[in-house]
Formats: structure tokens, sequence, C-alpha cells
């Protein structure tokens, strides 16, 4: 019963995502499908921001290099063994010549994401946090001008095409399943604790020094790592990889889902993702038009980005710590330390230590 | 002057002070000693409208002014120098004294003025053109009196104006405040030792942890033993 | 030699321009913490306040059409009133915020403004064409100058000077100033918070018409990203200068527009795409050497 009450919050978000999984693949039709996929590989990426961003307190704007670097790479190793050695004529012999099985195309280019997270993270965890927030747009500044240029290689600005398209949503959601467990094994870790420890106080963190470097640094790469799945996920769900869907625009995407749902817990990330999702996908199809009796209406295109960048100021303004306000989902008849009971309403925060004071 | 009655503050959870009541009257120089975490500079945030008080009320000249912004309070005569004095270090000594007297319209009163500060405080005069972050600790507490000065306030508030400086240059400065006072200046003084507030102090309120608890005149306190029980919590009534 | 100081020019025009555009952003930091992403979008909405909103790739002129002075004041008084118009509803709720969150919610805003570019002017390139009698090259001292580079150059310079001299010697500027460095403490003596955030939005504003203006002249194109290179350059600038030092606002914009202008005309030819990335390398390479930027405005150290 206590094992199952520790992994409750982990549980609360994984077999609710399950069921809906099962109800699309029997019910629902192939675009519904399709909206469901996409959306459980944005919930990749988001929880592999929210590795770092919501365990250290210091938001990301750069992960999308991390998402793109592993995407590119797996497109190196699988894609269109015919084309390849025109289009992509300056990748190395062995890599141009050949195509690699999936898994180990897969394994190399997550590896080579995280490899990447480590070494940027060496420099930009020295930075204050907020430095460390806009170098992390650095990082995707370079990666973009290089890859949109190094047209022997990336193609530039093209669209790499022919990628094999192997993600269902049942991998996708094995996956989201994966990294929702790694993410609370993370959190509730040694690193992961000392870090939101530091988050919540200025002073302990600048008194902890070297560990602090050293913590935020694992939980950028372990981020890294996520955020280079999220990118191998959406190459082969797509079949294409193109550097222009490596930037602001995504970027600006997952962090609002993060900031909606709630930066600072697992739950807030899924439950954003999974209320964006829903929203963003009602406001396309408005936009494309629906038919009420004989008049076909439709809103103005674009209304969906209006609305999502409205809902998060609204949320920063009046609910700062977004719809689930930093809680997680915790098992409602736990008995507590204390012998108390906590109710279904009241849920333990992070930092309950204060409270003795 | 000023009246605080059961004034209640804090951040967040933490209730810094709770419930207190003190009064300094026209031409008094008042000290609130404490040891360190008591709530004195949580008090002179609190009456400077740094920080909205949660209970209590706040009486200045009279009117009721808590809730009200430390931009409205400077203008009816409120000065603080807050605890670490807070002078503007990329600003010029000029610039700082220029922002001082800003609230000001009067300016050729505003000239004679600081030719009068410049004049008790003659180092200002010497590095007038010169970067406020290059002074020594005591020069920039003068600079930050002097600041205050040219507010013209009617009352001024200083936190721990002795700490970190040596004691000649305490010496220097206590020296310019009972000038000061003696000027008509009524000044609300927060220090963390009782050492050398005696022969200034009209009145002297004892603060541990967010209470009163021992307030008194000059001459009802010079058996310094009472005030030390009460600074250190032995006497009874403080545990 | 006549290559280099076109070269030099460049430099110190693109730099002067950078450093406008950090200063703007460093006193709305130091005023309330904020690192402003819309200031990317004051950018892009002033230059497309010059045509009509309309999808199509040659608009026809709005401000754009105005003769000169006019044209000139419509947009920076328009941008002015966006700029503060963001302050007032979407950062002034926020005011007591971490910087974390302030700077998140700018980054929502630039979202909002660009996403209203689209749906009034579409999200393709346009042309447009202002201020062509000024890219005629000049002579100067016997040296052939591109009209622009000299236009860009002289105006972001004066610009620069007017700025500085406003902050060192009006009362207003002093105040700015000291608030930017205090904020509480500027309050104590009777800085009215308001009044000063309002006026380091203001200047944000005012730049970021006069800046679109130069872009627009010197490209001709009207882009929905055109002002996120520019601000995102301006951000580095500030953390390389120091965050919250203005004085390193200035230098890191210097920096980072003369080390862009120099890598573009030495690069090799075909390295020259990379050129951004040099930038952004060169920069980090700086914070790690010096991780709190060139001048470190941490209260004690201040010995400057
Ligand atoms: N900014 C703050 N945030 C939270 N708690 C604070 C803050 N400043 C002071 N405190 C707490 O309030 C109490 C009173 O502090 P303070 O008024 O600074 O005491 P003093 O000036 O007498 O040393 C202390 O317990 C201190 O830890
Ligand atoms: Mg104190």
């Amino acid at each position: 019963m206590r094992i199952f009450e520790r992994l409750f919050p982990v549980l609360a978000l994984v077999i609710p995502l399950a069921g809906v999984v099962w109800t699309i693949d029997q019910f629902g039709s192939a675009s519904v499908e399709r909206v469901a996929t996409e959306a459980l590989i944005r919930l990749v990426f988001a929880i592999g921001l929210y590795i770092f961003a919501g365990n250290s307190g210091i938001v990301s704007f750069g992960h999308m290099t991390f998402c793109a670097i592993a995407a590119y790479a797996t497109a190196w190793q699988t894609c269109c063994a015919m084309l390849k050695p025109i289009t992509m004529s300056g990748l190395p012999a062995f890599i141009r010549d050949n195509t690699f099985p999936l898994l180990p195309a897969a394994l190399t280019s997550i590896a080579l994401a995280g490899v990447v997270a480590f070494t940027s993270g060496l420099i930009l965890m020295r930075l204050s946090s907020l430095s460390a927030s806009i170098s992390t747009l650095a990082l995707m500044f370079i990666l973009n001008v290089i890859y949109s240029n190094w047209t022997t290689v990336t193609m530039g600005s093209s669209t790499i095409v022919g990628l094999p398209v192997y993600v269902t949503i049942w991998i996708a959601l094995g996956c989201a399943v994966l990294v929702i467990v790694i993410a609370y094994l993370y959190q509730v870790s040694r690193w992961g604790l000392m870090l939101r420890a530091a988050r919540e106080d200025e002073v302990a963190a600048q008194a902890s020094g070297t560990s602090l470097y050293w913590s935020r640094l694992i939980a950028f790469t372990l981020s890294g790592f996520v955020a280079g799945l999220a990118g191998v996920l959406f190459a082969h769900f797509m079949g294409t990889v193109s550097i222009a869907n490596f930037f602001l625009n995504h970027t600006f995407l997952i962090v609002a889902m993060l900031v909606i749902g709630g930066m600072q817990s697992l739950a807030g990330a899924v439950v954003g993702v999974t209320f964006i999702s829903v929203v963003i996908e009602l406001f396309r199809r408005a936009e494309v038009g629906f038919s009420v009796g004989s008049t076909q209406i439709s809103i103005p295109a674009g209304s969906q980005e209006l609305i999502l960048a409205g809902i998060m100021l609204l949320i920063l303004i009046f609910r700062k710590a977004g719809i689930m306000g930093g809680k997680e989902l915790r098992w409602p008849w736990s008995v507590r330390d204390d012998g108390t009971v906590v109710g279904v309403g009241q849920v333990r925060l992070a930092h309950s230590a204060d409270s003795h004071r | 002057m000023l009246e605080v009655k059961q004034m209640v503050a804090g951040y967040g959870r933490l209730t810094a002070l709770k419930g207190v009541d003190i009064t300094v009257k026209k031409g008094e120089v008042v000290f609130v000693v404490g040891p360190n975490g008591a709530g004195k500079s949580t008090l002179l945030k609190t009456i400077s409208g740094l920080m909205t008080p949660t209970g209590g009320e706040i009486r200045f000249q009279g009117e009721r002014i808590d809730g009200r912004g430390p931009e409205t309070l400077c203008r009816r005569g409120l000065a603080l120098i807050p605890e670490g004095r807070h002078i503007f270090k990329t600003l010029t000594v000029q610039e700082n004294l220029q922002v001082g007297a800003m609230i000001r319209k009067d300016s050729a009163e505003v000239r004679s003025d600081m030719e009068m500060v410049l004049d008790t405080f003659p180092i200002l005069r010497e590095r007038f053109k010169g970067v406020a972050g290059n002074l020594s600790g005591g020069e920039q507490q003068q600079l930050a009196i002097a600041r205050s000065i040219l507010q013209r306030p009617a009352l001024l508030m200083i936190d721990e104006p002795s700490l970190g400086l040596a004691p000649l240059v305490i010496d220097q400065v206590y020296d310019s405040l009972r000038k000061l006072n003696e000027t008509g200046l009524t000044l609300l003084i927060v220090e963390q030792s009782t050492g050398r507030i005696m022969e200034l102090a009209s009145r002297i309120y004892v603060l541990r942890n967010g209470k009163v608890v021992l307030e008194g005149d000059r001459e009802e306190l010079t058996d310094t033993s009472a005030l030390d029980a009460a600074y250190f919590g032995f006497s009874s009534d403080a545990a | 030699m006549a290559y280099f100081i076109q070269v030099l020019i460049d430099a110190v025009a693109l730099g002067s321009l950078y450093a406008l555009v950090a200063l703007a952003i460093g006193l709305v930091f130091g005023v309330m913490k904020l690192i402003n992403f819309a200031q990317a979008d004051y950018l892009t909405v002033g230059a497309y306040s010059l045509v009509i909103p309309t999808a199509a790739a040659t608009p026809s002129m709005m401000f754009g059409g105005l003769p000169w002075a006019l044209m000139i004041f419509c947009v920076v008084l328009s941008i002015t009133v966006l700029a503060l118009i963001t302050e007032r509803v979407a950062f002034r709720p926020l005011r007591n915020t971490d910087p974390t969150t302030l700077l998140i919610s700018s980054f929502a805003v630039s979202y909002f403004l660009q996403s209203l570019i689209i749906m009034f002017h579409g999200g393709r390139p346009k042309s447009v064409s202002i201020g062509a009698a000024l890219t005629r090259p000049i002579d100067i001292l016997g040296l052939r100058v591109g009209g622009v580079q000299f236009l860009t150059m002289t105006v972001a310079l004066l610009l620069l000077i007017a700025l500085v001299l406003f902050l060192k010697r009006t009362s207003i500027g002093i105040q700015l100033r000291a608030a930017a460095e205090d904020f509480s403490m500027a309050r104590l003596l009777g800085v009215a918070a308001n009044r000063v955030i309002a006026i380091a939005f203001a200047i944000s504003g005012i730049l970021g018409g006069v800046i679109s203006l130069l872009f627009v002249i010197q490209t001709g194109t009207l882009d929905i990203r055109m002002g996120i290179m520019p601000t995102v350059y301006a951000f580095f600038a500030t953390v390389i200068g120091g965050i919250g030092s203005l004085p390193g606002a200035v230098l890191g914009g210097y920096i980072v527009g003369i080390l862009s202008v120099f890598l573009q005309a030495y690069l090799p030819e075909e390295m020259r795409p990379f050129r951004d990335a040099g930038v952004f390398t060169i920069v980090i390479l700086i914070l790690l050497v010096r991780p709190q930027g060139l001048i470190v405005t941490s209260a004690a150290k201040e010995r400057v």
C-alpha cells in the first residue's frame, strides 16, 4: 500500500493518459489519433524542459536545440538512402553511404543531444539564473544559424523528407510514460531535492555554490536527453525534419504549456500540455470553419496564437503557479507522519518545511 | 508627531512585528534597540511605506499614513535611511544629493541647503563630482544623511547608522546627528547595540521577537541593567 | 584602407544601434527587473506601421507615404504608445514578481504582438521602399561611403549621445538612473514608480520606432522576425556588459556590433553565413571567463 501511495503521483498521471489513448485508439478517427500522438510527443518534450526548468527555477528558451540535434542525427542515419549522397553530400562517408537500423539510430541521436546539453551546460550553468535563461537562447540561435546554412549536411533551410515513420500513438504513449517515471525518480532523488530546495531559497542556493552547479548541470543534461528523445519522436512521426520547426514558435508553445499547467510540478506539465493541446485543436478547427445550419462560421487565422498568448498572460497575472499550482497529485487518503489525514484539496507543497517556524 | 499603534507586519507567513506601539514627539531622538532579527528594520520599512502593515495603525502628524507608498510619505516629511545606507553607487555625489532634493520646488532654498550640507560634511564637497561608490563607509553614511536632509524631512529615521563603521567614524556620525537634532530635526534611530546611545536618547524602546519589551525615558533607564536584561531577555516579563 | 574605413563605419553604426537597444532593455530591467522580449516587436510593429495592413507582398503605404518628418513622428509616436500599453496592461500587474516570471510574460507579450501582425499583415515578407534617395553612396574626404551606412551611423550616434545626455544632465534622467540602480531607495526619496517605469518604456518605444525605420531603409523589407535578431543581440549586450549596468549595456552593444561587422567583413566568403553563430559563440566564451559580465554591479565590489 505504501508503495502504491509513493507511486501515486506517477500513476495518477499515467493511468488517465493510457485510458485516453486506449479510447482514441478504439473509437477515435485517424485525425484525432494524429493530434493525440503529436500531443504526447510534445508532452515528452515538455517534461524534458520541466526536468530542468521546473526543478531549477531557471526557464530555458533553448531546449529546441537538443530536439533539433537528435532529429537531424536520426535523419542522417535513417533517411532516404538513394538521395542522401546527393542532397547531404557533406556527411561523413560511412553515414552518407549506409542506412542504420532504427533503434541504434534513435539511441545514438538521443545520446548526441545529451552530450551537447552536458557540454553547453558546463558553461551555462555557471551563470546566474537570468543570464543562463538568456544564454539558452544563444544556444538555439547558434544551432539555427549553423543548421540553416550548413547546406551540404543539413540541406539548409530545406526539409529533409523520407524518414521512416514508425511512431504510433502507443509508442508515443510508451515514451511519455517512460519520461514521466524518469522525471519523477529524478525529482525525488537527492540531486532533484537539492535543486528544488535551492529554487525555493536564494540564500541557501548561494551557500551551496559548487554542488548547486553540479545539480543544475545534471538536470540540464538529463533534460537534454529527454528533449533529444522528443526530437527523434518528432522526426519519425512527421517523416520529415526541417530546422524551421525547431525555433521560437515551437519553443513558445511548449513554454506556454508548462507555464499554464504550472512549471513547478510534473502534474502541471502533463495538465498544461493536455489542456493546451485541446484548446489549440479546437481553435484550429474553428479557423478552418464549421457550419451551423446553412452558414459557414470561421474565426480569423491566427486567433489560435493570440488566444494562447492571452491565456498565458492571464495565468501569469492571476495564477502564477499555473493550473496545478506547483503541486503533484497525491494519494487522497494518505496519513501524514503526524497522524493527520491530508484531504483531497489540501496537497502538500514541496517546501512544507517552513511551516515549522 | 509619529504614533504607531498595535502594528502587525511580516513577510508572507512570517510575522515579524506582533503588535508594536511606538511614539515619537517633535524634537525628540528616539532609539529602538534590539538584537539581530528583532524586527527593527521591518518596523522602519513599514513606517516609511516600503511595506504595508497587516494590522494596527500608523499616524504621522495626526493623519493615518499606513498603506501609503513611500513616494507619498516622503513628500509629507518622512525620511528613511535604510540599513546599509543605499546610496546610489553609480551616481556622483552631486547626483545623489540632487535626487535627495528632487521633491522640493523651492530651488533657491535647495541651493542654500546644499551649501549648508556641504559645509556640514566637507568631504562631500571635496568629492562632489566623484562617483559615490568610491567613498569609504563613513563617507557613504555622511552622504546618505546629507541626501536625506535635503528632503527637509520633519522626521528622519535611520536604520543602524553605525553598522560597519570604525568607532571614531561612529562618533563623527553621531556628532552630526546631534547637531541636526539641535536644529530641530526629529530622529528615530535603530541600533543593535545599546552602547553609545544614552547621551543622545530622549527615549528608548527595546524590541525583541517583534514585540516591545521595554520602553522608557533616558532618566528612567540610567540603570542600564534593566535595559540589558530586556535586551537579552533575562527579565521575567520578557520571557 | 578604404575598405577598412567602410567596415569601421559599419561597425560604429551597428554597435551604436545595439548599444541603443541594449540601453533601452537595461533601463527597463533596472526599474522593474524585466528583460523585455517585446522590444523585438516594438521594432517590428514600427516597421509594419509604414504600410496598410493587407496580405499583399508590395502593400501600399500608410505612414510610409507621409512626408518624412511626419512619417518619423507618426511611427515613433505609435510605437511609444504601444510600449506604454504593454507596460500598463501586461507588465504592471506583474510588477513585484520575480525576474523569471517577468521574462516569461514578456515572451508571451512578444508572441501576442507577433500574432497580431500576422493576423493583419500575413506572415510573408514584404518589400517597401522608403528613403530611396538615401541609399546613394556619398563622398566624404575622398572616400565613397554607402549612404545608408552613413545615415545609420549618424542617427544612431546622435541618438546615443542624446540619450546619454538625457540620463546624465536632466533631473528625470538622473532619477531614472537612480531608480535603475536601487528602486526602493529611489521611491523613498520621492521618485514616483509609475512615472520612471513609464519613462523607461517610452524610451524603449522611441528607440524601437527610430531603429525600425533605419532597418527598413537598410533592407527594404518587412519581416515578422525582423526585430528578433537585434533584440536578442541587445540581450547579450546587457548580459556580457553585466546585467543591471547601463554603461555595461552600451559597452556590450558595441562589442556585439563590432564583432558582428568584423566577422562579416573578414571571414572567408563561405563562412559568412555563419557569422551570427560566431558572434554568439564568442559571447558565450566571454561569459565563460566573466560569468557576471564585464561590469559587475553587485553592491560590494562596486568601485568602478
Ligand atoms: N525580506 C525578508 N523576507 C522574509 N523574511 C524577512 C525578510 N527580512 C527580514 N525577515 C525576517 O523578519 C524578521 C525581522 O527581521 P528584521 O526586521 O530585518 O530584523 P532586525 O532589523 O531587527 O535585525 C527576521 O526573522 C527576519 O528573518
Ligand atoms: Mg535590521
